[in-house]
């Protein structure tokens, strides 16, 4: 509650603030509403005394008279000991008695005989509650409109609206409270599925990667769907890690058992000419068998995701050329035909050319191993592609994908280690490019194909 | 000889004094380490007879406030009050409703101390105004009048006397002039709205041809010397000090209805020294000021915790039942409303003058039927 970033304390914020918001309302609302009450209470006095003071007006000596009435005054002030204040007007607004020239409402077009106004008022400084009462003589003959004002102060008004808004607040106060105890165990109910949550995972044994079997709400339960496929993504990683290293140490160990089953063998002839064939073909053994350990390691090296290395503009046609240039002369001792196809401008995107360099010698030598006659090293400008073709006897469409795992051999070779195409494809990832296998020229051999991101330039 | 001159140097100070205008009583601060002079001005409608007690007392607990008083009648005092309303730090007067109207108008400024919380509700308006004496409204009679008719103990007495012995009393009974007299037209709107038989009291005292005084002072002058038997609501704080002087004069507190008036004190919004003013007042309620009134004057005290005689409490056990104090409340107003006063005076002059109708009957036809018909 107390860190700055809490969802307890964001939904406490957003319950808390708008119910006291809404409390707040409230109160004012009781306050108008006793405000209201009080003055009903107080106007009937108001209507009292100016109907008292109305019913004493009369015509007497050519003028209107007053006979005031003393108790239409007292009735004006209550315990709170109002100040009272009164005034008789006539037809014409002329001030005829009172102890106070009060301000009266602008005067209307004379519709009704009689009728009764209550105004608050701002007078010298007072603040004071008027009644004005419009009436008229019912003489025999005369007919004179006048006009009762009378006003007192607001004491005893204000007693009243504040008793009645006591009542009211305790009542506004306790509710609030009860709310807020509500809203606090509301949350905290709310909130203990994720503390269980929390509890589940800290509690797991670290190595496992079994699926969280947990009752959640729904909102958590989606988390928990989405935690179990993580999980079983790193499952499925984790054995294909598994398969390769198995297959890694398969492979590594039948050269070994054969280079150790020639020496046994060797040793237990005399013939030095024997020695030597058997040395031969131990040296031709572990130089496969070092091949193979140079190709896993860099395999190891693309294959982790960390390894981010800086890329620098170098040319396709100059790498295409240079790997022809190394590659030609064992190509034409087996009777191969190796060429290139490269523009004359230089097709440059940003690579390492060692990792290309290996790649590019991969294709050869696998296009070499799988029996093809002719070879074309290519390099297309738009969009920088660089691919080997071969007429070799290619791999059906369905068996392509499969040729990208390592280990995974289109034939019985001896030779091959089955990481070539495995590597190609972990430098085109490295370089971001597309690999692409295809059948050849005329639907024959395969045309294996780095397309390059972004436009030659 | 002696006596007589007693006498008149009394009535110099209870009754003429009441009509004079400005009179001063001045207490110089006395100088003090360590206290800064201060300064207090009041306005009063108290003789100086009595306010001097009172005042003494005070300079004598506060020596280091300069004390001026200035007597004034009720009118003048209000009327210079309102003329300048920043001159004066306590305004006392026995004209009610003027205090009221001043209080009510939002003149006073309120007093919140322990004395003024204290004091009792039905004696002051919120802490404003504070009424601070209690003297009741009496009947002073001569001694041959009781000789020949008996005491006049209440107002049916009074009337069943003025109206069985018209002959002999002619002259000789006294009473306030309402239309001369403010406190006399008080009296007559209180009266009034407490017994219609108020109005046959006036027809009957018209019948006796009864004389009309301004003040106190003139009635108890006349009633000392023998010219009127029987003098008609008179000040009792006045009154007691005369009657105890003279053996020929009977306070009579009538036990039907008896009114009580009250000084009313309050302190000005705009009073230039505030803190004397409220120390003044403190003490004017306080047990202090208030033991003083009790014991030295004949204003009658209120403090409720004072007992013994001059208190209000030693006219209640006497007279509980019948006494009346002018409540201090917005009724007061309507005692100024001027078509009010026009209409209680008018009806009081026809009251007082009926006698002479029924001697010229077609005159009194015309007077008694045209108000009535006027007011329909």
């Amino acid at each position: 509650m107390t860190r700055p970033n809490s969802l307890y304390r964001r939904l406490l914020t957003w319950l808390l603030l708008p119910l006291m918001a809404l409390g707040g309302l409230m109160v004012l609302q009781a306050w108008i509403e006793a405000r209201h009450t009080a003055d009903r209470a107080f106007d009937r006095l108001l209507e009292a005394a100016t109907l008292a003071i109305a019913e004493q007006v009369q015509w007497q000596d050519d003028r209107l008279w007053l006979d005031l009435p003393p108790a239409a005054l007292e009735m004006l002030a209550t315990d709170a000991e109002e100040r009272v204040f009164y005034a008789l007007y006539d037809a014409r607004g002329r001030f005829v008695t009172g102890n106070a020239d009060l301000p009266g409402p602008p005067r209307e077009s004379d519709g009704e005989a009689s009728t009764l106004r209550f105004r608050d008022l701002s007078w010298h400084g007072l603040e004071l509650r008027q009644g004005i009462r419009r009436s008229r003589l019912e003489d025999w003959r005369q007919r004179e409109r006048f006009e009762v004002r009378v006003a007192h102060t607001r004491e005893g008004r204000e007693g009243l609206t504040n008793e009645l808004l006591r009542a009211n607040l305790v009542y506004i106060l306790g509710m609030a409270g009860l709310a807020g105890v509500v809203v606090v165990l509301a949350i905290r109910g709310a909130l203990t599925p994720l503390t269980r949550l929390r509890r589940a995972i800290r509690a797991r044994d670290p190595r496992t990667l079994a699926p969280l079997e947990l009752s959640l709400p729904r909102e958590l339960a989606e988390l928990r769907q989405t935690l179990n496929e993580l999980l079983a993504r790193m499952r499925r990683v984790r054995a294909n890690q598994e398969r390769f290293i198995g297959d890694a140490s398969h492979q590594l160990r039948t050269p070994l058992a054969g280079l150790s089953a020639r020496a046994e063998l060797a040793l237990r002839q005399d013939d030095p000419q024997r020695w030597r064939d058997a040395l031969e073909a131990m040296q031709a053994t572990s130089a496969r068998t070092s091949h193979l350990a140079v190709q896993l390691l860099s395999l190891t090296r693309l294959d982790n995701p960390e390894y981010q290395p800086d890329l620098l503009p170098l040319d396709l046609g100059t790498l295409a050329r240079n790997a022809v240039r190394t590659h030609w002369a064992g190509c034409h001792r087996d009777g191969i035909d190796l060429g290139v196809e490269a523009p004359e401008a230089p097709v440059t995107v940003p690579g390492l050319d060692w990792q290309l360099e290996e790649a590019l010698g991969n294709l050869i030598d696998n296009a070499r191993r799988y029996g093809a006659r002719h070879i074309t090293v290519r390099v297309v400008v738009t969009p920088p592609v660089l691919e080997v073709e071969d007429d070799g006897p290619g791999i059906p469409a369905a068996q392509r994908l499969l040729m990208l795992r390592p280990f995974h051999r289109g034939s019985d070779d001896p030779e091959g280690s089955g990481l070539g195409l495995a590597i190609v494809d972990g430098i085109a990832r490295t370089h971001g490019a597309r690999l692409r296998l295809d059948d050849g020229t005329g639907a024959r051999g395969l045309k294996v194909s780095l397309q390059f991101p972004g436009e030659a330039s | 000889m002696i006596h007589r001159l007693l006498c008149l140097l009394l009535l110099w100070l209870s009754g003429a004094s009441l009509a004079t205008a400005d009179e001063r009583l001045h207490y110089p601060a006395r100088e003090m380490d360590g206290e800064a002079p201060g300064r207090l001005v009041i306005h009063g409608a108290l003789d100086p007879t009595y306010a001097r007690p009172i005042l003494a007392d005070f300079h004598a607990r506060y020596p280091t406030i300069d004390l001026t008083y200035r007597n004034l009648d009720t009118l003048p005092l209000y009327r210079r009050f309102l003329e300048a309303p920043g001159e004066v730090d306590v305004l006392m007067s026995s004209a009610m409703p003027w205090q009221y109207r001043l209080a009510n108008d939002g003149h006073a400024q309120p007093l919140n101390t322990p004395e003024a919380r204290a004091w009792p509700a039905w004696a002051r308006w919120r802490r404003e105004l504070f009424a601070v004496t209690f003297e009741p409204i009496v009947m002073v009679v001569r001694r041959e009048l009781i000789e020949r008719f008996g005491r006049p103990a209440s107002h049916a007495d009074l009337l069943a006397l003025l109206q069985r012995h018209p002959e002999v009393l002619r002259g000789r009974v006294v009473t306030y002039d309402p239309n001369v007299s403010g406190a006399g037209y008080g009296y007559a709107i209180e009266e009034s709205r407490l017994s219609p038989r108020y109005w046959d009291l006036i027809a009957a005292f018209g019948a006796t041809d009864t004389a009309l005084a301004a003040t106190t002072g003139e009635m108890l002058e006349g009633l000392i010397d023998g010219r009127f038997w029987l003098g008609y609501n008179l000040l009792g704080s006045y009154a007691r000090e005369v009657v105890e002087r003279h053996p020929g004069l009977e306070m009579v507190v009538p036990d039907d209805y008896t009114l009580v008036t009250q000084r009313l004190a309050l302190i000005p919004r705009q009073a230039p020294h505030p803190d004397e003013a409220r120390r003044f007042m403190d003490f004017l309620i306080g047990k202090a000021g208030q033991q003083v009134i009790a014991r030295e004057t004949s204003l009658g005290a209120v403090h409720p915790a004072l007992t013994g005689p001059g208190t209000a409490w030693a006219l209640r056990s006497s007279h509980g039942d019948a006494l009346r104090p002018v409540t201090l409340g917005p009724g007061l107003l309507a005692t100024l409303d001027d078509l009010k006063r026009q209409a209680l005076l008018t009806r009081w002059q026809r009251e007082f003058t009926r006698h002479q109708a029924s001697l010229a009957p077609t005159a009194s036809q015309d007077d008694a039927t045209r108000p009535a018909d006027a007011r329909q």
